[in-house]
C-alpha cells in the first residue's frame, strides 16, 4: 500500500485526507466526544453566523448554534442528541412560521382572504404547540419504583429525559454532561483565541 | 460493551436492571463532576449524585449562555478572517 508522501517531513503538520494514514484522533471511542467534529459544526456555524446574522441577534443565535452543533457532533444514536435536534427543528419552524403569520396579520388588516389563512395557519401553529405539550405533558415521570425524587428535576433538563427509563436516563445523563463540557471547553478556546489575538 | 446487560427498550417492567448496575452508572455520574477529584472514592448517595449533577448542567448551561455572549461581541470586533484561519489550523490539527 503505497502511502502519498508529497514533501519529505513538512513543519506544520497538515491534515492528511488519505485514508491510509490515519492521524490518531482525539476521542476514538465512543465515549468521549470527537473534538474536531465539535469544533467543525460550531465553527462552521459562527463563520455562517457572522455573515449573515445581524449584530442584536447573535447572542441568542450562537447559543443556538451551539447546542445543535452539539448535538449534531454527539452519538446519533443518543436520545438527547435527537430529542435536542427536534426542539431546535419545532422552534424553527415556530418562529418561521409566527413571523410569516406576523407579517401577513399586519399586512392584511382585513379580515375575509388574509383571515381565513391566517386561522389555517394559526391552527397549525397552535396544533403544533399542543402536540408538544403533549409529548412532554403525557410522558410518565416515574418509570421504575426505585427512582429517587430527583430524578424528576434531571429529566427536565436533559433533552429527551421525560421518556426514558431510569438507567438510561443515568447513561444519557453521563454523555450529554460530557458533550457540554467538551462544548464550554471549546467556546472557551475560542473566546480565549479572538480576545488573545 | 458487552451485551450480557440487558438493553432496556421501550416496553417497561420486562428489563430487569440490577441495583448494582443502577449504582455503577451513579457512580460513573459522580466521576463527572467538578469535586469529584476532591472526594475521589467516597460514594455520594445517589440522590445527592443527581442533586449535583442537576446542579452541575445548569451551570454548564449558564456557561454555554455566557460564553454565546461573549463570543457575539468578539466577533463583531476582531479581525475574524486571520483569527479563524488560525483557529481552523489549531483546531483540526
Amino acid at each position: 500500500m503505497a502511502v502519498k508522501r508529497t514533501a519529505p517531513s513538512p513543519p506544520t503538520p497538515r491534515p492528511n485526507p488519505n485514508p491510509n494514514r490515519r492521524a490518531p484522533v482525539s476521542g476514538a471511542d465512543a465515549a468521549s466526544p470527537s473534538k474536531r467534529m465539535l469544533a467543525f459544526h460550531f465553527i462552521r456555524a459562527l463563520a455562517r453566523i457572522h455573515r449573515s446574522t445581524p449584530v442584536p441577534r447573535r447572542t441568542r443565535t450562537i447559543r443556538r448554534a451551539a447546542y445543535s452543533s452539539m448535538a449534531r457532533a454527539a452519538n446519533p444514536r443518543r436520545v438527547w442528541s435527537r430529542a435536542l435536534l427536534q426542539q431546535m427543528r419545532a422552534r424553527r419552524a415556530r418562529t418561521r412560521r409566527a413571523a410569516v403569520l406576523r407579517r401577513r396579520v399586519s399586512a392584511a388588516p382585513a379580515t375575509p382572504p388574509g383571515g381565513a389563512r391566517s386561522i389555517t395557519g394559526e391552527d397549525q401553529e397552535s396544533t403544533t404547540l399542543a402536540a408538544l405539550a403533549r409529548t412532554t405533558a403525557a410522558a410518565v415521570p416515574h418509570r421504575q419504583a426505585g427512582e429517587p425524587a430527583r430524578a424528576d428535576a434531571l429529566r427536565r433538563l436533559v433533552p429527551g429525559g421525560n421518556e426514558m427509563e431510569y438507567s438510561n436516563l443515568l447513561e444519557e445523563t453521563a454523555d450529554y454532561v460530557r458533550c457540554l463540557r467538551a462544548q464550554v471547553q471549546l467556546m472557551q478556546g475560542l473566546v480565549d483565541l479572538f480576545s488573545g489575538r | 460493551m458487552s451485551s450480557r446487560r440487558p438493553r432496556s427498550r421501550a416496553s417497561g417492567g420486562a428489563s430487569r436492571i440490577s441495583d448494582e448496575q443502577i449504582s455503577d452508572l451513579v457512580a460513573k455520574l459522580q466521576a463527572l463532576l467538578p469535586e469529584a477529584r476532591l472526594r475521589s472514592s467516597d460514594r455520594m448517595p445517589s440522590s445527592r449524585v443527581l442533586q449535583e449533577t442537576c446542579s452541575y448542567i445548569r451551570s454548564l448551561h449558564r456557561e454555554v449562555d455566557d460564553l454565546s455572549d461573549r463570543l457575539s461581541e468578539l466577533l463583531a470586533t476582531s479581525d475574524v478572517s486571520t483569527a479563524q484561519a488560525a483557529i481552523i489550523r489549531s483546531l483540526l490539527m
